[in-house]
């Protein structure tokens, strides 16, 4: 889209282009945002409209050492992207530019000005979806979204916007250009995406990101029920949760809330019962009618007065904007509202609400909330009328009450909005004085001036911060809230096999062929080494990395020092997140002592197709190429995991493995999928089989379907195509590799056989003699000074592995 | 000069303005933003500016300030879309306050790219009937002469030549003459049949519309409007004569005058009042008897959203035309098979919450395909006065409604405003040269037409 330079010239003390705007107008509109507070007024606004001209306005900001400030589209709610007096405010909202999608590598490139809806409007022709969708969606920025690291209903199922973040371009404070990485679903190395992601533009400014997208569900239920009772409606959930059902969005609204929305779109809901929740399922249309059917019947044994379907789309749609534009609906309500976004361990969800009740009657405000339920993160809104100071006073001393309880009940002081200002005070609540001090120190690395939003997101230094709580000493499962609790060193195949137990596991099933031949996780032996290592084989029925179901970290510096990120709760955005940023990291900053997963309902069933040519014809790729391919475009469900033996007697196999829920239209589907696409690549089926998910590797060995495998030995290789490197499907494989193992989505390679860079692919020598190998240098457009600094930051002596490529320079 | 507002009016507007919440939802639905990506020229902005002005924070007199609330267009489409309920209404007062302050005449103070007079010439019934005259003329040579494109050779002509293109571009180009229609949509009909051949074709012969309250033969007042009898005079004629053909009587007032929305977009209070007392003189006073009296069509939105804003003025129930002919028994419709996109003008969907009318209308011609562009909810930017006001505003809203337009794959474009039409002709003229925008009700005419 062009954009005019001449008709901002009609405003005077607008110039031409692109800035700066020193008009009273802009000076006065620029220093506000949805946040309702206040702090200074800004010296000049740019609205570059091209990255060179982002970081020249960067570079002069550096050069007359004024702070800066970056903006979207102003829906923030911490304060994030207030200016302070004299600031210069950066607005994106010029930066529009956006890549063609690339369907099969589900990922899009765009610049930060683009609005969050967007996104999955230009996504939509391929059937696919950007999935964050913070209420502020339809005037929100990517850029501000990855500034806070947005949440959104739907967050519950995909994962929040750092989950759906491949790469980052971005600048730094002296207005240089910087990359992330490769992009690679696996990359290993210290994690400036996750660094970046929620940084509330302290640290650097994101010039453009590549992002995941997710496919459209085939069929979406999305349910509608009247809770006569707050309470009951809370514990409906986490018990609907605890049953296994793992619907995309569950939404609560609470009576003040529903009278909000209710008169500002007519939409039919009842205001006589005290919550109405929306929930939503989306999949294959056996599972969604299925699960739906189970929910309701959960919900309405649950106390749920009434449970309806939504009829058709245009009713759905309408469903999602009454809770979507809720928060805008408040002003409804009261004149002033201060609103939070805590978040608690699932489990606890109940305690909170009931807490929430007595605050408000003792401080006598008025309260209004609505849940992302699913996610045990909340927004009461507490209303007031700023023109009278008692009020006032008494609503935010509510709001401090609502923050302190959820802390105590194990949760985090944000989830969604972030610290920004608003925050400032209540953050160092949560953070351990050595955590603290490292976020000080890496915005000094990153900002040596403290020019990029100075005074925000940052605990005062001097504050009474928290203790830093115990790791645990043994595996601890808090079921209702569906996490689980590990030292370091404990057994990960023990910890998975107790939640299967109960239906649940943490989706990092890495499984490799081990050297005595029979299966397992294949360098991930303990919780420790699966964080650090990032768990180095494929993800059977994930689809992302440990980094995706890590919650809370307890690590030790190279000097000693022990200090506790992140929260036991499936959203949290308080703070640098070193949680994920040191995920993968191996052993170069800092020495795991013990995590938090977030558990999932576990697949039930493992689908195991063998296939092989007739009469001994060997195997070749050009027979396979095409059946993987089609494989891989299976919609909407885990992508199988492929074993492919060129070498195995007889001409060679390839194995198929797929996790399943139901072994009639899920795996039943899979089955008849790869028995077309084997008959057409004139392959025949050797070997049939739906096994217990659990026993899936026993399984394949004792049916004699890995002769080849035990051979294979203990190194192991990597390869993955960057982000935007090239399309995937037209490279199923850089080279002609004897034995892989091809995990579907996101796709990647493992082979027993040592490979070199076959570019664009990348490899990485992840394991050597079953130990993770060390660190693979990263890619050129990481910034080397900044991984050296914070080397220096976490291991000042260094007395931990230190790379060949980190002492260069 | 507008009058100075008294403290009660300004505690009135206090109190309005903190229904905003400033969540900035409005944004994506203000034309002014999209095209700049300027938060100044935003709703959520022009409110803070009302707010500074009102909490003696900034004065009402500052030139951005008075830029800020002249430069937007009064789509409301910020009001359909704010979940609070702002009315954004308030911002006219806005404006009043700053020009009050300015001490000049609202509207004319920030450089516009005409001058005053020229536009408040626009008022006039007859200046419009010229004009357009004028218009089709001139577009004729200038095709002629300059060959295709010629509109974008123009536009890039230093000075006043160079906003020639526009100020044709505003003023509809839609065929006069029956014929013309009927050769029109006939020719478009075959190109389709030709470009997708075993489309198929809804046989049936006829289709009626609006279920639900038909009248066997109401009484319609016809409001003349100047705009559409200027510029579209063949189009009021066709409706006419549809509405008898549905058994209607439809009697013409004499002494109608304009709406007033025009003289109001210029800020010339005095004569949009006039032009009220004139209408009341001729359409009877208001309030309308018991029984609803006689029905009161509009064929312009503009003028519609106008009459209709000062509630029980007239002696009967003023409706837009959509809102009549989805209430009446419609004759048989013969099948029009083409793919046909609705722009709604902001005074039909903002201003009167019209959207299903017109659409029920056109899913009601057996074998029409209705498609749905992208941001049906923004602007054209013509906004009458103001895009000839902010023509480079103007203009990138208008491409980038031709541009979702177009990308719906449609034969045709249909819309009931003369302005929009004018505008959306213009910009498809070079986005997407060879579809052609109508006037709603002259496809329903040739849909019931007989032979």
């Amino acid at each position: 889209m062009s954009m005019p330079g001449q008709s901002r010239a009609s405003r005077p003390g607008a110039s031409g282009g692109s800035g700066p705007l020193t008009d009273a107008a802009s000076l006065s509109v620029y220093a506000r945002d949805a946040s309702h507070l206040a702090l200074g007024r800004p010296a000049a606004v740019y609205l570059p409209a091209g990255e060179p001209e982002l970081r020249a306005i960067v570079r002069q900001a550096a050069r007359e050492r004024r702070p800066l400030v970056c903006r979207g589209a102003g829906t923030g709610l911490s304060g994030g992207a207030l200016p302070g007096d004299g600031w210069v405010v950066l607005g994106t909202s010029r930066l529009l530019g956006c890549g063609p999608v690339d369907p099969l590598g589900r990922t899009v490139t765009v610049e930060p000005g683009l609005l969050n809806e967007r996104i999955s409007a230009l996504a939509r022709p391929s059937g696919l979806h950007f999935a964050p969708d913070p209420s502020s969606q339809s005037a929100a920025t990517i850029g501000g979204n990855i500034g806070e690291n947005a949440g959104g209903p739907h967050c519950l199922r995909h994962g929040v916007t750092l989950q759906h973040l491949r790469r980052l371009r971005w600048c730094d404070a002296r207005g240089e250009p910087a990359g992330t990485g490769r992009g690679l679903p696996l990359e290993r190395g210290f994690d400036l995406v996750s660094l970046l992601c929620g940084s509330e533009g302290t640290l650097g400014i994101v010039t453009s990101a590549d992002l995941k997208l997710t496919p459209d569900g085939r069929s979406v239920a999305t349910l509608l029920a009247v809770f006569p009772r707050l309470d009951d409606a809370v514990s409906a959930v986490v018990n609907l949760l605890g049953s296994g059902l793992l619907p995309v969005a569950v939404e609560i609204v609470d009576q003040a809330m529903l009278e909000a929305v209710e008169k500002a779109f007519a939409f039919g809901f009842p205001t006589d019962v005290e919550a109405a929740m929306i929930l939503e399922f989306s999949g294959a249309a056996e599972e969604t009618a299925g699960d739906a059917a189970r929910a309701a019947d959960l919900l309405r044994r649950g106390g749920a007065r009434d449970v309806q379907t939504a009829a058709d789309e245009a009713e759905r749609l309408a469903l999602w904007r009454c809770r979507k534009k809720a928060f805008g609906a408040v002003g409804r309500l009261a004149p002033s509202y201060v609103t939070m976004d805590v978040v608690v361990p699932l489990g606890r969800l109940p305690l909170l609400v009931r807490d929430i009740q007595d605050i408000k009657a003792r401080w006598g405000v008025e309260i209004a909330t609505a849940f992302h339920a699913g996610d045990g993160n909340l927004h009461p809104g507490v209303h007031y009328d700023d023109t009278d100071p008692e009020q006032a006073r008494a609503a935010h001393a509510a709001a401090d009450a609502i923050i302190a309880r959820a802390l105590e009940l194990g949760g985090s002081v944000s989830g969604e909005h972030g610290i920004g200002i608003e925050k400032l005070h209540v953050l160092p609540w949560m953070l351990d004085a050595e955590s603290a001090r490292l976020h000080h120190e890496v915005k000094t690395l990153f900002d040596p001036q403290g020019l990029l939003n100075p005074g925000k997101l940052l605990p005062a230094p001097g504050a009474s911060f928290a203790p830093c709580p115990e790791p645990p000493e043994s595996v601890d499962f808090q079921w209702e809230s569906l996490t689980a609790r590990a030292p370091a060193s404990a057994c990960l195949a023990d910890l998975q096999s107790a939640a299967m137990d109960r239906g649940l596991w943490v989706p990092l099933g890495a499984w490799l062929p081990r050297p005595a031949g029979s299966w397992g996780l294949a360098t991930a032996g303990t919780v420790g080494e699966a964080v650090a290592d990032l768990v180095t084989g494929p993800v059977l029925g994930g689809s992302g990395s440990v980094r995706d179901c890590l919650l809370e970290l307890w690590a030790v510096t190279g000097d000693g020092r022990r200090f506790h990120t992140g929260a036991p709760v499936f959203k949290n955005v308080a703070g640098y997140d070193f949680t994920h940023a040191l995920c993968g990291s191996g052993r170069v900053f800092v020495e795991m002592q013990a995590a938090t997963f977030q558990l999932r309902p576990c697949p039930a069933h493992l689908g195991i197709w063998g296939l092989k040519t007739a009469g001994g014809v060997p195997l070749d790729w050009p027979a396979l190429e095409p059946l993987l391919r089609r494989l891989r475009e299976r919609p909407n469900q885990p992508g199988p995991v492929c074993l492919v033996d060129l070498e195995a007697p007889g001409g060679g196999t390839l194995i198929v493995t797929a996790p399943g829920r139901d072994t009639d239209w899920d795996l039943g589907a899979l089955g008849r999928l790869v028995g077309e696409c084997a008959r057409q690549a004139g392959l025949e089926c050797t070997a049939q089989a739906v096994v217990p998910f659990r026993d899936g590797p026993t399984e394949l060995a004792a049916r004699g379907l890995l002769p080849g495998w035990a051979a294979a030995g203990s190194d192991w290789d990597l390869l993955g195509l960057p982000a935007g490197a090239a399309d995937p499907g037209q490279n199923v494989l850089p080279v002609r590799l004897r034995r892989a193992v091809l995990q579907a989505d996101p796709w990647l390679v493992w082979t027993p056989e040592s490979v070199t860079d076959p570019a664009p692919w990348f490899a990485d020598a992840v394991c050597r003699g079953g130990r993770a190998a060390p660190l693979p240098r990263p890619a050129e457009d990481v910034p080397a000074a900044y991984l050296r600094g914070l080397k220096r930051i976490f291991d000042p002596d260094g007395r931990l592995e230190t790379p060949a490529w980190l002492e260069e320079g | 000069m507008a009058p100075a507002m008294t403290d009660g009016m300004q505690t009135e507007l206090r109190t309005l303005l903190r229904s905003c919440v400033q969540c900035g939802l409005c944004l994506p639905h203000c034309a002014t933003w999209l095209a700049t990506g300027d938060d100044v020229q935003s709703p959520r902005g022009r409110l803070i500016l009302l707010d500074e002005i009102l909490g003696g924070r900034a004065d009402a007199a500052e030139p951005s300030f008075l830029a800020a609330f002249d430069q937007c267009i009064g789509c409301r489409a910020c009001e359909s879309a704010c979940p609070s309920g702002v009315p954004y209404s308030l911002l006219e007062y806005g404006q009043d306050l700053a020009f009050a302050a300015a001490g000049s005449p609202a509207g004319w103070s920030s450089g516009p790219a005409l001058p005053a007079p020229l536009i408040r010439r626009l008022s006039s019934v007859r200046f419009l009937r010229t004009a357009a005259a004028a218009a089709t003329l001139a577009s004729g040579l200038l095709r002629g002469l300059l060959g295709p494109g010629w509109r974008t050779r123009l536009a890039r002509a230093p000075g006043g030549l160079g906003r020639l293109p526009r100020l044709l571009g505003s003023l509809p180009r839609s065929p006069s003459a029956d014929e013309g229609v009927v050769r029109l949509l006939n020719g478009l009909i075959a190109a389709a049949a030709g470009a997708a051949a075993g489309r198929v074709e809804d046989p049936s012969p006829s289709a009626t519309v609006g279920p639900e309250s038909r009248v066997a033969s109401p009484d319609i007042l016809f409001f003349r409007g100047c705009a559409n009898e200027g510029l579209m005079p063949g189009t009021s004629r066709r409706l006419l004569d549809l509405l008898r053909r549905c058994g209607c009587r439809v009697d013409v007032p004499q002494g109608q005058a304009c709406c007033g929305a025009l003289a109001a977009h210029t800020g010339d209070g005095r004569g949009r009042e006039d032009r009220h007392r004139r209408n009341r003189e001729a359409f009877g006073p208001g309030p309308a008897p018991a029984d609803g009296g006689p029905w009161i069509l509009v064929e312009a939105s503009g003028c519609g959203h106008e009459l209709k804003s000062v509630p029980g003025e007239l002696a009967g129930e003023v409706l837009d035309a959509t809102e009549i002919l989805t209430r009446l028994s419609l004759p048989p419709l013969r099948p029009v098979p083409l793919k046909v996109a609705f722009h709604d003008p902001c005074h039909l969907r903002h201003g009167q919450g019209i959207v299903a009318e017109p659409r029920r209308l056109l899913r009601g011609i057996p074998g029409l395909e209705l498609v749905e562009p992208a941001e049906p909810e923004v602007c054209c930017g013509s906004g009458g006065a103001w895009g000839l006001r902010y023509p480079d505003l103007s203009g990138i809203l208008a491409r980038r409604k031709a541009e979702n337009l177009a990308a719906t794959g449609a034969d045709l474009v249909v819309t009931t405003n003369p302005g929009c039409l004018g505008q959306i002709a213009g910009a498809l003229a070079d986005v997407a040269p060879g579809l052609p925008v109508l006037p709603l009700t002259d496809l329903l005419w040739f849909a019931a037409r007989k032979g």
